[in-house]
């Protein structure tokens, strides 16, 4: 599964830790971890920041985490005019790392910064291309 | 063992190749779930034989044409097996006539029960499907669909329409992991098939480049390969099983 | 040896698609040269532009730039670091003066925003972020900011009405500034009633796309008295930088990068924020000036809302900032921000800013931020 078909419009076509497709395609989210010192990263990343080593293995996530902030944009850049207004969430994912995603399934009203949140992996289901996502909602 | 631990429907598994395909898939590991509208006593016979084999099986009254039965069928199996995994429609039915003497009702059922019903049982078996990121569903089909058949504007309408929709199924499914084909046999020698006068039956048997009409059996092997990991990489494909009979 | 700054010029900021790139870059650097005294073009012998190349359809501006200006065959080249291009420029002066590499350096920071579409500027600027993990789902340069909100108000209990009050001081103090975009004031009721943009922020929380440009001469001590009475000295210059992607921050209610680069210009201009008399820092958005002016000490952390409540940053205030109207009036054509800042510290330093003077003004702050925080420059210049 190519990386270029993660997101709604993808601008890192190739990358080196482009697995995390396949894996998110099948259903889990996956991080990586330094071969060498352990550390671990969410966002994945293929080479250490920590001891500049450059192998890595992947690990699984949960998914659950802690809303950290929000937002709803209305002001939509190209591309994603057709999904406006969209609702924005940084979450804190409790294995450590941080991602970015829409929150979906969760009223506007009871979005509060620190509530527990679970990310899932999503495929959109109407287009014919294939685009995989993740989404947050309620855990 | 191809199919261990999964579960499967098979509509139209009291008799002919439907019963064959439900033992076979339970052959190989799977429970199985059949439905029956009329024939309950052939239906639990099919069960007793998929009991023997040491797998579950269920026996389900449901009209293959009524949503709400599918829907409680669904239901069921997913309870009681704990999962789904397969599909195999197969239920059908043919009311040949000429078509200048072929009514509406004659139409109609035969495209609710063939096509329809088709519909039907792919449209939640695909809604399950996508959610888990796996399944398979094959729908037997005919080769009277890839051809005209004499008599048979229904029929073979309704079983050209199974093909156009798993076609288009296979495109909306593939990205989670979903295979959706056809399988599409020719005369095959079946308890009915017994009643037919022989000259009809010599006549198929003369059409076939091997000389002979398929067994059950040998429609149940493909659809078992189709349902394996074996076939992880078809999709989208109609199958002829009828020894050469249309090529 | 100290480096100074000898003449400025500042262009109209706004909706300039009646000049070129090259056109616009003209008119603030023959106001310089006519600022200084005695200072002839063929004198300057290098010109460093700050800009950021992906709005224009013309490919390397310094070079067309240079050429129009008429200072070839003298060194030129851009410097770059996002919204902060015009103090990283300023930077890369200080550094070819205070090496002995160059002696009189002309410093032109200059943009044209307009020649993009709204949607497509909005699309380019989302992805000032990490593009591999958030463009991808159609963040926006005003969302992250939004980000940054509202984790501002979670945490410090800031409210719309102080964040919004950035809005009304800016264009208070931009109405007198006749080269900002805007020049009319506005209401916090307005503001507050202005259309949304990523919330909480609305239209008039955000600093609007403009076109301009604005210049600044630096030459070192020795020379500096040749050219202009009024010196005006660099000194303190921090910069740093911080994680591109607000998913590796340590935290979303402050840019660490603004931070240290201003700690790094305390300290080599041996003051501390008390000392600060006048300040410009970065309102890209209203939220921003918030957290600006606790990043560089003004206020404690988590105060600023009360800071510009209490009106601190208005003049008369313990601070006053952003005097002439902020990038929230004049607009903020990106490359041109960070020069066009230090030309209002040095007119206040001078004593030339007219209704908008801080009295007695000799210790100003220059922040100017990149991105969504990925650069910070901080200059301290004194009279």
């Amino acid at each position: 599964m190519p990386f270029k078909y993660f997101g709604k419009i993808n601008f890192t076509p190739y990358t080196k830790v482009d697995k995390f497709a396949d894996y998110l395609q099948k259903g889990k989210l996956m991080g990586t971890q330094c071969k060498k010192c352990g550390e671990k990263y969410f966002p994945p990343r293929a080479d250490c920041i920590k001891c500049l080593n450059d192998t890595f293995e992947w690990l699984e996530y949960s998914g659950k985490g802690t809303l950290h902030s929000y937002t709803k944009i209305y002001a939509a850049p190209k591309g994603f005019e057709d999904i406006a207004p969209y609702t924005l969430g940084v979450v804190d994912l409790e294995e450590g790392g941080r991602l970015i995603s829409w929150i979906k399934d969760i009223p506007d009203n009871e979005i509060k910064i620190g509530m527990p949140v679970k990310v899932v992996p999503r495929i959109f289901e109407e287009t014919e291309e294939i685009k995989l996502y993740y989404t947050i909602g309620k855990p | 063992m191809e199919l261990e631990g999964k579960s499967a429907i098979v509509t139209g598994g009291s008799m002919g190749i439907g019963a064959t395909i439900a033992v076979a898939l339970a052959r190989e590991g799977a429970n199985v779930a059949i439905n029956y509208r009329k024939h309950d006593t052939e239906a639990k016979a099919v069960a007793k034989k998929i009991e023997k084999l040491g797998r579950k099986c269920l026996v389900i009254k449901a009209d293959v044409t009524s949503y709400n039965d599918a829907d409680a069928m669904f239901k069921q199996v997913k309870k009681e097996f704990g999962g789904l995994d397969i599909l195999v429609c197969n239920a059908g039915i043919n009311i040949d006539r000429v078509i200048w003497k072929m009514s509406e009702k004659d139409w109609d059922n035969v495209i609710n029960v063939n096509l329809k019903g088709y519909f039907i049982y792919n449209k939640l078996a695909a809604a399950h499907f996508k959610e888990q990121r796996s399944g398979k569903i094959v729908n037997i089909t005919s080769i009277n669909g890839l051809r005209g058949k004499f008599g048979q504007c229904n029929y073979s309408a309704s079983k050209g329409g199974i093909i156009a929709l798993t076609k288009a199924l296979a495109k909306e499914v593939g990205k989670f992991n979903v295979n959706v084909n056809a399988v599409a046999p020719g005369m095959v020698m079946t308890e009915m098939a017994k009643n037919i006068p022989s000259e009809f039956l010599q006549k198929a048997v003369d059409e076939t480049v091997l000389g002979r009409i398929a067994t059950t059996g040998e429609i149940a092997n493909v659809v078992v390969f189709l349902c394996s990991e074996k076939a992880r990489h078809i999709t989208g494909e109609v199958i002829k099983v009828d020894g050469g009979q249309y090529i | 040896m100290r480096v100074g700054i000898v003449g400025i010029g500042h262009g109209k900021f706004g909706n300039r698609s009646d000049a070129t790139v090259q056109e616009l870059a003209f008119e603030p650097f023959k106001q310089a040269i006519e600022d200084c005294k005695n200072l002839r073009r063929k004198d300057i012998d290098a010109l460093v532009v700050g800009s950021v190349p992906e709005y224009h359809m013309q490919r390397s501006l310094p070079g067309v730039v240079a050429e129009y200006v008429g200072m070839n065959p003298k060194s030129t080249w851009l410097t770059e670091a996002a919204c902060a291009s015009g103090s990283a420029a300023i930077r890369t002066a200080y550094m070819a003066i205070k090496s002995g590499m160059h002696d009189i350096v002309a410093v032109i920071g200059v943009q044209k925003m307009r020649e993009l579409s709204t949607e497509e500027i909005l699309a380019l600027m989302g992805r000032v972020g990490d593009v591999q993990w958030e463009s991808i789902f159609g963040t926006t340069f005003p969302g992250y900011y939004a980000l940054y909100a509202n984790r501002h108000m979670h945490q410090f209990g800031t409210t719309k009405e102080q964040i919004a009050q950035v809005a009304v001081k800016n264009h208070y103090y931009g109405a007198m500034n006749p080269n900002a975009f805007f020049q009319k004031e506005v209401t916090i009721e307005r503001v507050l009633n202005s259309d949304d943009v990523a919330y909480p922020l609305k239209v008039f929380d955000c600093c609007a796309n403009a076109d301009g440009a604005a210049c600044i001469i630096m030459t070192n001590e020795d020379l500096a008295k040749k050219y202009t009475d009024t010196p005006i000295w660099f000194e303190g210059l921090g910069s740093a930088s911080a994680q591109m992607s607000v998913l590796r921050r340590p935290n979303l209610v402050e840019i660490p990068s603004a931070v240290e680069a201003a700690k790094q210009a305390y300290k080599q201009a041996n003051v501390k924020p008390s000392d600060i008399q006048v300040a410009e820092v970065h309102d890209c958005f209203t939220i921003a000036e918030i957290m600006a002016y606790e990043d560089i000490g003004l206020c404690p952390k988590g105060k600023g809302g009360k800071f510009i409540e209490e009106k601190q940053s208005y003049i008369g205030g313990k601070t006053p900032v952003n005097v002439d109207g902020g990038l929230k009036a004049k607009g903020h054509p990106v490359g041109a921000t960070g020069v066009s800042m230090t030309t209002e510290i040095v007119k206040q330093l001078r004593g030339d800013a007219g209704k908008r003077q801080v009295s007695g003004a000799e210790i100003g702050l220059m922040h100017n931020v990149g991105g969504i925080g990925q650069y910070t420059f901080v200059h301290i210049l004194r009279r």
